[in-house]
């Protein structure tokens, strides 16, 4: 149970950290746990994005929905496995 | 099944305007026309335009045009096929003759004259190196992009799920039943659309399922998208149902459906395209938190660099420019796309070369940005005039543009 907790309160943690400036009225919006269970650990968020994975995990103030997705086919390793 | 095809039936009869007195266009005196051929996902962008045109005092034109797949206006306009004598058109009526029009009128209709028209304009609403023979521009045809155009997975308004990620879109749409992804396992429910329309092709490429391999019930005809609208609309199984839309086709139906949240490949959160689930600022489309868009692309027919239209060219030139347009129009062109759900180049932060390609942060030569958001929310650009200029940046259309 603590560490569902502890799961579900990460992200939170991470994201109200993420602000374009720190300004208070630039805080990132309220965030939506989809499902409430476990959410992603990563929720850190880049201030000044070059790149493509920084640009799509920018810092934002934009809704964000995090959601566990455990695909009942996915691999192992995360891979995909190859189509029908 | 039975119930499908009397939904079909009837959204089609809804959808598709009385052609039963339709006169050849020529006949109408509806002034200079120009002919296009574009995406169903552009219908209300050309209501709008086709209204404005009639009105526009400097060069008042009719906007005649049709909805088929984005891969068969590409072939229809690079090999200069006729738009067959007969086919019924649409256009909207001009100000003296239905003062009291909006963008709910029905649209009316004519046909085509005897011997066929080429379309002066086409439209696809994807890359077009993404259709089978789209990917070399031939030298009778320009091509530019307009308006960036995101596409979406809709389900039913009674539905209570709110977001989807690349993996489980890629089992859904890939896998069908067998991917088991729940609740979306009953491919009945999956309502997905022709393997040449921009809305599969877009979907396609972003979560790597090549359009042969789509599972679910494919809606076809000049009328798909609203097809999957009523599907999913009427669905008696909300929570299975889901259906790819064009974004614009969306926006017009929020009463009904509701979008889902993406979660690209890579991504730590699942965004819609727009900053919350009830705006419509496009935020996430423009800055590349939702990475599920391309470009609606225009094309006009050319004779080495010539427009062979003028006309044409005009309002290929309206739909891609943002601003210098000469006659100036007696519209606001950016509030029309606006309202639509495009977002104009001009307004863009992220770009891509290719359908699903990665995105680069982009810088338009002349940004619109301050412009597009007060017409969608609330702008924090400074305002600016000729007694008030900027502080930073540059005084465009009243508003203190970054560039």
């Amino acid at each position: 149970m603590e560490i569902q907790t502890l799961l579900l309160a990460l992200p939170l943690v991470f994201a109200v950290a993420c602000g374009d400036d720190g300004s208070p009225a630039n805080h990132d919006a309220p965030i939506v746990v989809d499902a409430g269970v476990d959410a992603p650990l990563d929720a850190s968020c880049f201030t000044n994005p070059t790149t493509y994975n920084e640009i799509i995990n920018a810092c934002t103030t934009a809704q964000k929905i995090y959601k566990d997705s455990h695909p009942p086919l996915l691999n192992p390793d995360g891979s995909l496995p190859a189509l029908p | 099944m039975t119930r499908f095809l009397v939904t079909g039936a009837l959204v089609l009869a809804l959808a598709v305007p009385r052609s039963a007195s339709a006169a050849d266009c020529d006949t109408l005196n509806l002034g200079t026309i120009v002919y296009a051929q574009v995406g169903d996902t552009q219908s209300q962008l050309m209501k709008r335009l086709g209204r404005a045109l009639r009105g526009n005092l400097a060069k008042p034109i009719t906007l005649v045009w049709r909805t088929s797949p984005s891969c068969v206006n590409i072939d229809q306009i690079f090999l200069q096929t006729p738009i067959p004598a007969a086919t019924v058109m649409q256009y909207v009526a001009d100000a003296t003759t239905d003062p009291a029009w909006s963008p709910m009128t029905q649209n009316l209709t004519c046909t085509v004259p005897t011997g066929g028209v080429i379309p002066d304009v086409a439209n696809s609403a994807l890359f077009n190196s993404s259709c089978p023979n789209g990917v070399t521009t031939p030298a009778h045809v320009r091509a530019v992009n307009g308006g960036t155009q995101a596409y979406v997975l809709a389900v039913p308004e009674a539905s209570t799920q709110t977001a989807i990620t690349f993996e489980e879109a890629y089992f859904v749409f890939g896998f069908g039943t067998a991917g088991m992804v729940t609740p979306w396992v009953d491919e009945a429910q999956m309502y997905i659309r022709a393997l040449t329309t921009s809305t599969l092709l877009a979907w396609a490429a972003n979560i790597t399922v090549p359009g042969p391999k789509w599972k679910g019930a494919q809606q076809t005809g000049t009328n798909g998208s609203q097809l999957v609208v009523s599907m999913l609309a009427g669905s008696t199984a909300p929570q299975s149902a889901i259906g790819i839309l064009g974004a614009e086709v969306y926006d017009n139906e929020r009463s009904r459906l509701n979008v889902l949240a993406y979660r690209a490949k890579g991504q730590y959160a699942a965004y819609y395209p727009d900053s919350t689930a009830t705006s419509r600022d496009k935020k996430n489309v423009r800055d590349g938190h939702y990475t599920v868009w391309s470009p609606t692309v225009w094309m006009d027919r050319i004779s080495g660099t010539t427009p062979l239209n003028a006309n044409a060219r005009y309002i290929v030139d309206l739909l891609t420019s943002a601003d210098g347009i000469t006659p100036a129009p007696n519209f606001d062109m950016l509030a029309t796309i606006a309202a639509v759900g495009l977002v104009p180049v001009c307004a863009m932060g992220v770009q891509r070369s290719f359908e699903g390609g990665p995105l680069s942060l982009f810088t338009p030569p002349q940004s619109c940005t301050c412009k597009f958001e007060s017409h969608v929310d609330a702008t924090t650009c400074a305002s600016c005039g000729p007694a008030q200029p900027c502080t930073t940046g540059v005084c465009r259309a009243g508003y203190c543009e970054v560039q």
